[in-house]
């Protein structure tokens, strides 16, 4: 009972029609006409159309129904409002009308009288989609239901056909009384069905069943024409208050050059009901304010577009605000289509934490404060992450992030000393800004010994090539394909034959012991195929997304590695600039950075892609992809909301609050409090940052979430709160012997500095700004109280380390 | 619930997109199956685990007429129930069985040590795709706090990685006490104020705090935020709670009872489980020994046993004499069984398709077996039970409908358990 919606009936319902009359309706700005061409073959073929208007204020509404359609020549084929029927080969023009606007279509029809014989993969396939009878909680769950099974999501419809015909002969169709199929019954209701009924029997699905039962329930002979795109329309609304409507198109296009109006035939999902819910017969109606993903899945393909809801009649002024580059220019775009107006800039103070804290992970000491407050220079705030991004402490941070994302750690497999030299290779890589084209591909197709080239420890972490796969596509890529090891990834485009045929990149790396037994030898057997579950078909090696490389005579990784790390690759480039942007904007533009799909659009697609190409123009160079970002205006935003953005939470209107990851917490607690800390391997006073293994850690790392790096998943660091993290903060020996050994007071108390003026250096050293007034005067009237000043003053400081705004990157 | 609401709302956020919404996009992509848990007749869970795969013919399973490379060294011994034995070595368990159901006939295929241990915790069998949550998360999702106390405690620490919070947010971990509490002036981590700080300094502390704190707070607003100040609460109330505290100081507990539990390993533990549920933890997570027994089971068991059978059997009558058996779910188990036969080291190795696991008291039936293995205990002969209905019955006692969908990274709706059963003959 899963599938509440029920599928109603075909019939293209057009979207209500409003009051206003296509006579005194507001001149649009511009008719989008949906598909742009139509093409029609064999009888059995329509075509539906949608017309919507676009409005100089970019809202959209959808008049199909108030449009005049004019065809050309009527003996070519039969309109029936906005659908056409053929009925004569031949070409003509189809013009709509509306509002003084018009839009030619040119129609095409070919093989007008042809009767097409029903197809099992191509007609019957889709119903079983379409009415929810293959999805994983139904009958397409790996072990069936109620003793029915389909391949899930249609994956293998050869088996489907098998099990509906032969498994149990005689059970599942009638073909003597077709309409007397256990599988009509089932799911028109007839008989008692877990599932409900599923359709009426006079549908367009059950007479698909019953034309295939009819003939004999055949599977298809021969070659069948393969969907090579799915097309979703309209591409993109901005609906106009609560109830306006918006019908969506769907169209397929097949190898052999035609094309179907698949709109009746496409499982339609809403990323964001509340805003806009779609029925399945594909009307989206606009609900609450809000930004929702509208999907159509048909065959292996998810297609989206964009809807924008807005309340009617809202009253908005976009107040031009000047973009420091790019990025904020493709963002105002965006938010002005929101109606949302950014925050204010930061201050000084905020951007000199957030910056710190974010480019090198350290807070700035007392005189950098002052400096920088007291720095006239308009162009202080772009000096000083150029500044910045010159530090050590900048290829630091990075080092422990791509440490994370290539799981550096000692394993059962890995000792400490290859361990170590794969973090040196990193590190010394990094630290000449390598392009990262150039670390990729080296680090992917590396040969050699663990010790002598450390790059191919990535190959010790994980044995099995289609993990190894799996974990390229998502580090690299952001993809998670994992999906598709078992089944057609059901959200996004990738299917079992792309899993298989990416895995096979890595189906022949050679490993064997070098003398030192702590060292392992990676190298290109040049043997070892993947090969299909289904089927055992032998798969040959294929881009992800990409086509089918020569690999004969050639080291498979090398040659996937030159193509992934490539402008030829489109994820590559996007992928880390959106782990890059997550770093600086604590969410990706797509989120998370390593679920990229069709189902998880980015909220700034234009963003994504200007980042993609300029990082590609860049030559990869990172430092230069940070300084656009760091120096753009969003990046500088104010945490404090306005009335449009204030309950923004994904498209970047605002600053937000990020909890500080573990190795920067203790960190900054070392810092602020003039004590070293001693981790393993690593000389007295470095850095929890620079800990090479992921397996070393320590009480308070480990409380604060540090990653084991034992997955790829970006989810491995955790900044979520829990009850040992405040109780370590409140009672714990970290701040409590931290503050007495550096005895911070007890030098300034010695230094006959006035209490008032340590708290002062203590709020500039935790927090980055002076106390306010209100805070000087009740800090006062507690410091006054108490007798014993140090104490009271270590107290002080105990607070600012427990405080929300010290342990929040804001 | 609260809690739970902004701990999903973080990533759910966004434009017009309430939690409720978050679910209905689920909806769309299939229906998520939803089912409010409501409190069954097991109230908390203590969860003793075995960890090294505890034989089954040396503990709760003999087979005293089986031939001797497969009976084993050891005798057994009649319990309080008509014709059910035990190991030799269980002498004081014997004469509790009366109020245990116990299982011979649990089954799975993992013979790796970390596989078997995933299934036992989490009722799944381990996915190269996700990581699920062990059932003492799943209880810290499902239920919010009672009595200051966290739901989920883990004695002395998280055992291990399955025991851990999976695909659900970390804020779901158990609260590791971070020392034995059979250990000498055992004291749990950072509960106690450190040394130095009385109640009227850490009172003067926390003032300051405010002070500190009120600027941000009136300036932010943030789910995350709200988020810290929830466990920052939850940590005052534990500190100023004195009942909260007392439940983690075994030092309160009267010293004849102490004795009864026995004051090793086993007794502390286990006694320090009972005042942790008494006081209102949900679920507690502990482990007794190591029973990787390759070599020398005789002496390995007669070594480790005697002390944990005085503590559970202890731990059975404590909770009955104080009414609490009935809302108390006790669990014994480990990740698989041993061979049948003895090895030549005179041990035995791991064996998953038959093994026994211990259920008793919080909606269990009492003085029970429940299934059986074959003759040399290699395979269940009657109602082999599957690592899904294992959990799902655990579930089901709590209150917790095992069919429900969490979401999964990539919002992926994945059931608690997937297609799990509740063994009827195990309820009451």
């Amino acid at each position: 009972m899963r599938l509440h919606q029920s599928i109603t009936t075909l019939a293209l319902l057009i979207a209500a029609a409003t009051q206003v009359t296509a006579a005194d309706a507001p001149k649009p700005a511009q008719l989008n006409v949906y598909p742009a061409d139509v093409q029609l073959t064999t009888v059995r073929d329509r075509q539906s159309l949608i017309v919507q208007a676009e409005y100089s204020d970019g809202i959209t509404r959808d008049v199909t129904a108030e449009a005049k359609f004019a065809l050309a020549n009527g003996d070519l084929a039969r309109l029936e409002k906005n659908v056409l029927y053929p009925k004569a080969d031949g070409a003509a023009e189809l013009t709509i009308e509306y509002a003084g606007l018009s839009v030619k279509v040119p129609v095409e029809v070919q093989r007008a009288t042809e009767d097409p014989p029903i197809s099992f993969k191509l007609d019957v396939m889709p119903v079983f989609m379409k009415s929810g009878c293959n999805t994983g909680s139904c009958h397409g769950a790996a072990s069936g239901k109620d003793g029915f099974r389909l391949s899930l999501f249609g994956f293998d419809s050869n088996g489907d056909h098998h099990r509906l015909t032969r498994e149990m002969p005689g059970r599942r169709i009638n073909l003597a009384i077709p309409e007397a199929s256990l599988l009509m019954e089932k799911t028109n209701g007839v008989v008692p069905h877990t599932g409900g009924k599923r359709y009426d029997m006079d549908s367009e699905y059950a007479d698909t069943l019953l034309r295939w039962l009819r003939v004999g329930a055949p599977q298809d002979q021969g070659e069948v024409p393969k969907v090579v795109a799915v097309e979703i329309y309209p591409k993109g609304a901005v609906l106009d208050g609560e109830g306006a409507t918006q019908q969506i198109n769907v169209r397929a296009k097949y190898s052999d050059g035609t094309d179907r109006d698949v709109t009746s035939m496409a499982y339609f999902l809403s990323n964001n009901d509340n805003s806009a819910p779609i029925e399945q017969n594909g009307v989206v109606t606009a609900a609450k304010r809000g930004e929702s993903f509208i999907m159509a899945r048909f065959e292996t393909y998810t297609v989206g577009t964009h809807f924008i809801v807005l309340p009617k009649g809202l009253d908005f002024k976009w107040n031009e605000v000047a973009a420091n580059n790019y990025v904020d220019e493709l963002m105002y775009d965006k938010f002005q289509k929101l109606r949302i107006q950014p925050s204010e800039l930061c201050t000084d103070e905020e951007f000199m934490r957030r910056v710190y804290l974010d480019v090198v992970g350290v807070l700035p000491s007392v005189e950098q404060y002052h400096a920088f407050l007291n720095d006239a220079d308009p162009k202080k705030r772009d000096n000083l992450v150029d500044n910045l991004l010159g530090r050590k402490e900048f290829v630091e941070m990075w080092v422990m992030k791509w440490a994370e994302l290539l799981q550096v750690r000692t394993t059962r497999s890995i000792a400490y000393k290859p361990m170590l030299r794969y973090y040196n290779w990193i590190q010394e890589r990094i630290a000449s800004n390598m392009p990262m084209d150039q670390l990729v591909q080296e680090l992917l197709g590396a040969s050699g010994g663990t010790f002598e080239n450390a790059a191919t420890n990535y190959y010790q972490m994980e044995g099995d090539p289609k993990k190894v796969a799996e974990n390229v596509a998502q580090v690299f890529m952001g993809m998670r394909i994992q999906c598709a090891q078992c089944h057609n990834h059901p959200l996004d485009r990738w299917t079992m034959d792309d899993y298989y045929s990416f895995a096979a990149f890595f189906s022949q790396i050679g490993r064997k012991s070098g003398e030192d037994p702590r060292e392992q030898i990676i190298f290109n057997s040049g043997g070892g195929e993947v090969t299909h579950p289904v089927g055992g078909r032998r798969m040959a090696p294929k881009f992800l997304g990409g086509e089918v490389p020569d690999v004969a005579g050639k080291d498979r990784r090398v040659v996937m590695a030159n193509w992934l790390a490539s402008p030829e690759n489109p994820y590559f480039a996007k992928n880390l600039a959106n782990i890059v942007w997550n770093h600086f904007l604590g969410q990706g533009i797509i989120n998370e950075v390593d679920d990229v799909r069709v189902s998880n659009p980015p909220v700034n697609a234009e963003l994504i892609d200007a980042l993609g190409q300029k990082f590609t123009g860049y030559k990869y160079d990172f430092k230069k992809l940070v300084r656009d970002i760091c120096t753009s205006r969003t990046y500088q935003l104010s945490t404090a909301t306005n009335d449009t953005n204030a309950t923004d939470t994904k498209n970047f209107s605002h600053a937000s609050l990020r909890r500080i990851r573990a190795e920067i917490l203790l960190d900054l607690i070392s810092q602020v409090t003039d004590t070293k800390n001693k981790f393993g391997g690593l000389p007295l006073g470095a850095r929890a940052v620079q800990i090479a293994n992921g397996n070393t850690s320590t009480y308070f790392l480990t409380t604060f979430g540090r990653a084991q790096r034992a997955t790829v998943c970006a989810c491995e660091v955790k900044v979520e709160p829990n009850l040992s993290q405040a109780l370590h903060l409140l009672n714990g020996d970290t701040l409590q012997s931290k503050v007495g050994q550096g005895n911070l007071i007890g030098k300034r108390l010695e230094e006959k500095v006035a209490p008032e003026q340590i708290v002062e250096e203590l709020y500039i050293r935790c927090l980055t700004r002076r106390p306010t007034e209100k805070e000087k005067n009740e800090l006062n009237a507690v410091l006054a109280k108490v007798e014993d000043k140090k104490q009271v003053l270590e107290d002080v400081f105990w607070a600012l380390l427990n405080a929300r705004e010290f342990v929040f990157n804001h | 619930m609260k809690r739970r609401d902004f701990l999903h709302v973080g990533f759910a956020g966004g434009i017009g997109l309430t939690l409720a919404d978050f679910f209905r996009i689920k909806e769309a992509q299939g229906a998520q199956k939803f089912y409010e848990s409501k409190e069954g007749p097991a109230k908390s869970v203590i969860f003793i685990y075995m960890p090294g795969g505890m034989c089954h013919q040396e503990t709760f399973d003999p087979k005293p007429y089986a031939p001797i490379e497969y009976r084993g060294p050891m005798n057994s011994i009649q319990t309080n129930v008509e014709g059910v034995r035990v190991n030799e070595t269980w002498k004081q368990t014997a004469t509790v069985a009366d109020k245990l159901a116990i299982c011979r006939s649990m089954t799975h295929g993992e013979a790796a040590h970390e596989r078997g241990t995933h299934n036992m915790f989490t009722g799944y069998r381990p996915s190269p795709a996700l990581i699920f949550p062990s059932m003492g998360s799943v209880v810290a999702h499902e239920f919010g706090p009672r009595n200051d106390l966290p739901q989920y405690v883990c004695v002395p620490n998280q055992p291990n990685q399955f025991a851990g919070t999976g695909f659900l947010s970390s804020s779901y971990a158990g609260f590791s006490l971070g020392a034995d509490p059979a250990s000498k002036g055992f004291k749990v981590r950072d509960l106690n104020l450190p040394g130095g700080v009385d109640e009227g300094r850490f009172t003067t502390r926390r003032r300051i705090l405010d002070v500190v704190n009120d600027h941000f707070q009136a300036k932010e607003k943030s789910d995350s935020l709200d988020a810290v100040d929830t466990f920052y609460n939850r940590a005052y109330a534990m500190i100023s709670s004195q009942k909260a505290r007392e439940a983690f100081d075994i030092e309160k507990e009267d010293g004849k009872i102490r004795d009864e539990y026995g004051r090793g390993t086993a007794g502390s533990r286990l006694l320090l489980c009972r005042r942790l549920v008494e006081s209102g933890v949900r679920f507690v997570t502990t482990t007794y020994g190591g029973w990787d027994m390759h070599g020398n089971i005789n002496g390995a068991i007669r070594g480790q046993v005697p002390q944990f059978d005085q503590a559970f059997a202890t731990l059975v009558r404590d909770l009955d004499r104080r009414g609490l058996l009935d809302s108390t779910l006790i669990a014994i188990a480990s990740e698989f069984g041993r061979t049948p036969k003895i090895n030549g080291n005179a041990g035995r190795d791991h064996w998953p398709k038959v093994f026994s696991v211990v259920l008793a008291g919080g909606g269990i039936k009492k003085g029970i077996v429940y299934g059986s293995s074959n003759s040399i205990a290699s395979e269940p002969e009657e109602s082999a039970l599957t690592v899904e209905d294992w959990a799902t019955t655990i579930y089901s006692r709590l209150g917790i409908v095992a069919d429900k969908e969490l979401v999964a990274p990539g919002d992926r709706p994945i059931e608690i358990v997937k297609g799990g059963k509740v063994r009827k003959e195990l309820i009451v």
